[in-house]
């Protein structure tokens, strides 16, 4: 018994030294994946600036894409009020225009403006400047239009273009873009894009000088204020605060911890930035956010490591119990083929040692001998069959069976047996029944023997119970004996399970019951059983009658 | 013996389907869009030989065929440059002809001499273009050229001695003529002088007296000058001075003045004439008011055409070029179900050969007829169009291709179109309109166009449509509406407009934008400016009617799938401008709703092979995917 205690005591503490490491390792765990997150959270800091500029820019980079080259598709025929009109719908979707200057230009022979050849030359018939007021354009003509430069350096190039384009070919949109755009900090100054046709007309105008018409061409510059541009910060958990500021500011004072970073702003904003800043710890709560579901997902994973240790815990105890019966097994089996052949051994010599021998010792020994020798076969057979059945390797004979003639040879049997028996049986309704007389009768055998062992001396009763029904027959076997303690009835079927108790200290291995179930079981039947302590037990065995 | 069997078995087996539908098949795209093998035939004076062109190493090259059962001989071999198609026989019986070097700007000018097959360069210039006006029976070594060598915005006329190269000045443009009408002396006694849309003739009674002008004309009405009669110094036109529809007159030079109306038809403008120098007498007048027709006035080619058109039934004829004799003619005809084919007709002899078709790949049958339709406009103006039906039992509930002409002012006529047969193969039903505005039904129902872009005429396609709707010809579920140009614009107008009428539209080098077509007229030209004002509207105070009508401002109607092509060297086309529309549409839509394709080495109209071919595999997939797969 003490090897056995052994060997608990090792799992023991295997068990905990895994519980142990486990634990520690979760805790790595935890740790490491929280600094991960850290600083992967620290370089979103970084990276997620080129979204909140993107966000902010897009209504500039949609007037510079969509609105500003609608001029395009007026030709040159915007006038003032249509003018006014298209400035409204700019003030109305791009608030960080703050006003736009419109030049109704014209192309003809004059000696005015910017001169391409000739007398061919690009001039301001007219100017406006436009604002927002009161959600209304309020618009201003501007009768002095020298020294506008914006027009000049817009003029010029496009002079150059017409003189100088190749109409054989389109122009590229780089060409396009230098001829036709000018974007200065603050500002963007665009002119309707002129069609290859349309550099024709006015280089054949150029061959007709006295010619008094003029071929209008619209030029806007719209100025714009950074300030009004609206900040879009879909990342509040990053960034505190996100501001435009010039592109020289650096504040010295930030306190230590601070996080700042910056981003460029596109075209005519290009003397300013985004600024983002977050205070020292700001990011601890994105931070522990993010971890939650990390640490989650360890704590789980180390849940379900516990959860299998304990599981092979558990079973390495079952295995144990089950090698502790088996044990108990041989050990009663060594004993119980000991007890005969003990006594054959001491019949032995005392036949070999005794001189002469009466007639009534001889007759004696010879019983003993035959007695002791029927035992052992008995205990090899039980064996050698038990085995044989749970392998399945023995074939069911079927044999018409008179159940009452049957059962009532037992009973017999059992009365010469033991005359202290009292056994009474009734019969209801017990048609012949198809099956193997050899398992029916070590069934009966196994269930009377017991309810014989398992009762006081004085009150050795059985009652044999054999009802038929439509499909089944069943046989019931109820005796007044010690009855079996309620934790122990699912045990009583197992197999080397024996209940520890005065009645069974000799001659018993356990395996009477199992042995019963084995043979219903392989007879397609069912065996239960029902019983109070010191009252009785009742055992049920149900057959098929065709299986 | 079996195998025999079983094989006649499957050759009646195929012949026995294909009897069963032979109007169906599908011919391949390419058939339709083919370029013709031989073209520009010509008879030589002497009606010894013809002449035609025809592509050796992919270039056209002049060939001759001896009429006395000679072979072909070929005369030209080019492989750089193509041979212009306006080359012309002289008196003497030999070739002038053009070659255009494109790469050098050079026009060169080379005679062909038959007997030797010897080709001569006479005239190389380079920046210069030039023309052949006239040839004179008298001196046939001289011809009469036009050609900008002095000024390149003006042309001056020549004459030229083909033998010796010796060029004189015959007369200076001072700076406005652009017609001559030559004598069959070769005289010039008639000019027209034109600022692109105001047009005056002048006339002079001999080569030293100086022109002077006696017909002005404004962009409303038109005379075109035929050539003088021989009778006092009464001269040919077609004229609409006074009156709806141009008919042939006789005008007195002298004052200008209408001397006698020969010919009028009240149903159609008289559109063109045959004019015979021999007789110095216009043979026959044609117009065009649903079918072309005819009136001959010469009962020596009456007795012809009825000869011709006995032969060739149901065709439309005409003679492209005569012998001196006249007796030799070489005969052009053609169908709606036949791109054309060349005869050679002898009139002694009573004798028609054919030369070559146009496209032998295009069988008759296979083909749809194309049918004249009107109908009332909703305002009770009578439209004329044309109507082709696919071939097969199916005469209701087709899917329909509308196809609005571009111009706005110009017009559909009846003939052979590869397009509309290319759609009718297909089996949609096709439905062309002359809507309002159109040319060739008289100066009221062109002029009811002015102005009524986005109006009364996208009317007239819509009360069109409505109009085979009702008659059950088109399944009002499955239309689609197609077209370039103006036709462009309609379309998009349509399914901005109508997105219940149509499903899909289809746009070639499409108008989008009406002040972009406005600053088309160069604003020098004051009567241009004035014509398109008139027309079109004027930007200053139809700027609203535009901005509301030009697809380009109105991207947000339009839900409809659309294709669309441009040529990116499209000298009209502001291409940033389309590439936004396109790309704004393609926002709204989905790209898939949106197809757009770009070729960057094409003008209007694309001249490829291969981007035609794909153009029309792209606009059947399109139309497969929109008329078809749904409901």
């Amino acid at each position: 018994m003490k090897k056995q205690d052994n060997s608990y005591r090792k799992n023991f503490s295997l068990a905990i030294i895994f519980l142990v490491l486990t634990s520690v390792m979760f805790i790595i765990a935890l740790f490491v994946s929280y600094n991960l997150n850290a600083k992967y959270v620290e370089n979103e800091f970084d990276s997620k600036k080129i979204y909140v500029q993107e966000q902010t820019t897009r209504p500039y980079n949609n007037l510079f894409q969509n609105k500003i080259t609608e001029i395009t598709s007026y030709q040159g025929f915007l006038d003032s009020a249509s003018a006014a009109r298209y400035a409204d719908s700019v003030f109305q979707s791009y608030h960080f225009v703050r006003q736009m200057v419109f030049y109704d230009v014209q192309i003809g022979n004059q000696n005015q403006g910017i001169i391409i050849k000739n007398h061919l030359g690009i001039s301001i018939k007219s100017m406006y400047l436009f604002r927002p007021k009161n959600n209304k354009v309020e618009g201003i003509r501007i009768w002095n239009t020298k020294n506008e430069i914006d027009f000049e350096q817009m003029a010029t190039k496009l002079a150059r273009f017409i003189a100088l384009s190749d109409t054989t070919r389109g122009s590229t949109q780089d060409e396009i873009y230098k001829t036709f755009y000018d974007v200065k900090p603050g500002k963007i100054s665009y002119s309707n894009i002129l069609r290859r046709e349309d550099v024709k007309i006015l280089r054949e105008l150029q061959m007709h000088p006295n010619s008094p018409y003029y071929s209008k061409q619209t030029m806007m510059t719209f100025f714009l204020d950074p300030y009004r541009l609206k900040i879009k910060n879909p990342y509040k958990q990053l960034y505190q605060k996100v501001t435009i500021q010039p592109v020289v500011f650096d504040p010295p004072d930030n306190p230590i911890g601070t996080l700042v970073t910056e981003a460029p702003l596109p075209g005519a904003f290009s003397d300013y930035k985004l600024y983002f800043l977050s205070p020292p710890g700001y990011l601890n709560a994105e931070i522990n956010r993010r971890f939650m579901p990390v640490a989650g997902l360890v704590l789980l994973i180390y849940c379900v490591l516990v959860l299998i240790g304990w599981l092979i815990y558990r079973n390495l105890g079952i295995n144990i119990k089950l090698f502790k019966l088996q044990y108990d097994f041989i050990n009663n089996f060594t004993h119980e083929f000991k007890t005969p052949v003990s006594v054959i051994k001491i019949a032995g010599s005392n036949l070999s040692g005794d001189s002469e021998l009466s007639e009534r010792q001889r007759k004696q020994y010879g019983r003993i001998l035959n007695e002791e020798a029927d035992k052992l076969n008995e205990l090899m057979s039980k064996l050698l069959s038990f085995t044989q059945l749970e392998n399945k390797s023995i074939e069911l004979k079927r044999e018409p069976v008179d159940v009452q003639q049957f059962v009532n040879s037992y009973i017999e049997t059992f009365r010469l047996k033991h005359p202290d028996f009292k056994i009474t049986s009734h019969f209801d309704g017990t048609p012949t029944l198809l099956t193997d007389p050899v398992m029916l009768g070590s069934v009966l055998q196994n269930l009377m023997e017991n309810a014989y062992k398992y009762s006081h001396p004085e009150k050795r009763e059985l009652h044999i119970n054999v009802s038929g029904f439509k499909r089944n027959i069943v046989f019931s076997f109820k005796d007044k004996g010690i009855g079996i303690q309620k934790s122990e009835l699912g045990n009583v079927f197992k197999k080397f399970y024996r209940i520890e108790n005065q009645y069974n200290q000799n001659g018993s291995v356990g395996l009477g019951l199992a042995f019963c179930k084995e043979l219903v079981n392989f007879m397609d039947g069912e065996i239960t059983v029902n019983s109070k302590v010191n009252e009785g037990s009742e055992f049920i065995v149900t057959l098929p009658y065709e299986n | 013996m079996l195998k025999h069997l079983r094989l006649i078995f499957a050759v009646y087996l195929v012949a026995a389907l294909s009897a069963c539908k032979p109007d169906n098949r599908q011919i391949p795209v390419i058939d339709f869009f083919k370029t013709p093998e031989k073209v520009a035939y010509r008879l030589s004076p002497d009606g010894k030989y013809i002449s035609y062109l025809k592509p050796y190493k992919d270039k056209q090259n002049l060939f001759i065929q001896s009429l006395d059962g000679g072979k072909e001989q070929m005369a030209t071999s080019f492989s750089d440059y193509s041979v212009r198609g306006d080359y012309n026989w002289t008196y003497n019986n030999d070739i002038v002809f053009f070659q255009d070097d494109i790469a050098q700007d050079e026009i060169k000018m080379f005679t062909l001499d038959i007997a030797t097959l010897k080709v001569t360069p006479v005239l190389s210039q380079k920046k210069v273009r030039i023309s052949i006006l006239g040839r004179d029976k008298n001196t046939p070594d001289v011809i009469t050229i036009r050609m900008n060598k002095r000024d390149p915005a003006n042309f001056d006329i020549y004459r030229l001695n083909i033998k010796t190269g010796a060029l004189t000045p015959y007369l200076v443009n001072p700076g406005n003529i652009t017609q001559w009408f030559p004598d069959a002396d070769g005289k010039i006694r008639l000019v027209k002088a034109s600022d692109g849309v105001d047009e005056t003739i002048l006339y002079r009674p001999n080569d030293n007296t100086p022109f002077k002008g006696i017909i002005a004309n404004n962009f409303k009405t038109s005379v075109k000058p035929i050539a003088f009669t021989g009778q006092k110094n009464y001269f040919y036109a077609l004229s609409n001075v006074n009156r709806d529809k141009s008919a042939l007159v006789e005008i007195n030079a002298e004052d200008g003045k209408e001397h006698r109306v020969i010919f009028a038809s009240d149903s159609a403008d008289i559109l063109d004439y045959s004019y015979s120098k021999n007789t110095h007498k216009v043979e026959m007048v044609s117009w065009d008011a649903g079918k072309p027709q005819k009136h001959y006035f010469d009962p020596v080619m009456k007795n012809i055409y009825d000869k011709l058109s006995g032969e060739l039934k149901d065709n439309q004829i005409a003679i492209t070029d005569r012998d001196s004799a006249e007796n030799k003619f070489i005969v052009f005809t053609y169908t709606d179900r036949c791109p054309g084919t060349y005869y050679l007709f002898e009139r002694s002899a009573g004798k028609l050969t054919k030369l070559s078709d146009i496209n032998p790949d295009l069988k008759h049958e296979e083909l749809c007829p194309m049918r004249p339709i009107s109908f009332k406009a909703s305002d009770g103006l009578k439209i004329t169009g044309y109507l082709t039906l696919p071939n097969g039992l199916k005469t209701t509930n087709l899917p329909t291709v509308v196809i609005p002409h571009d111009g706005p002012f110009s017009r559909t006529g009846w003939g052979f179109n590869p397009e509309v047969q290319f759609l009718a193969n297909r089996g949609y039903a096709v439905f062309q309109v002359n809507y309002r505005g159109s040319t060739g039904f008289g100066k009221a129902f062109h002029s009811a166009g002015f102005k009524q872009m986005g109006g009364k005429i996208q009317q007239d396609i819509t009360d069109g449509v409505k109009w085979l709707i009702a008659n059950k010809t088109a399944n009002p579920k499955k239309i689609a509406i197609f077209g370039g140009g103006f036709g462009g614009f309609s379309a998009l107008y349509g399914v901005s407009f109508h997105p219940e009428l149509y499903n899909c539209a289809i746009v070639q080098h499409g108008l989008i934008n009406f002040f972009t077509y406005i600053k088309d007229a160069p604003p020098f030209l004051k009567p241009m400016v004035q014509m398109t004002y008139e027309r079109v509207g004027n930007p200053a105070t139809d700027a609203g009617q535009f901005r509301a009508i030009s697809p380009v401002f109105n991207t947000d109607k339009i839900h409809a799938p659309v294709l669309i092509f441009q040529g990116a060297r499209d000298d009209r086309a502001n291409i940033p401008e389309l590439n936004q529309f396109v790309r704004e549409l393609q926002k709204q839509n989905g790209s898939d709703k949106v197809k757009y394709f770009l070729k960057p080495m094409e003008r209007t109209s694309f001249r490829s092979q291969a981007n035609r071919m794909e153009m029309y595999a792209e606009i059947e997939k399109f139309l497969d995917e929109n008329m078809r797969k749904k409901n």
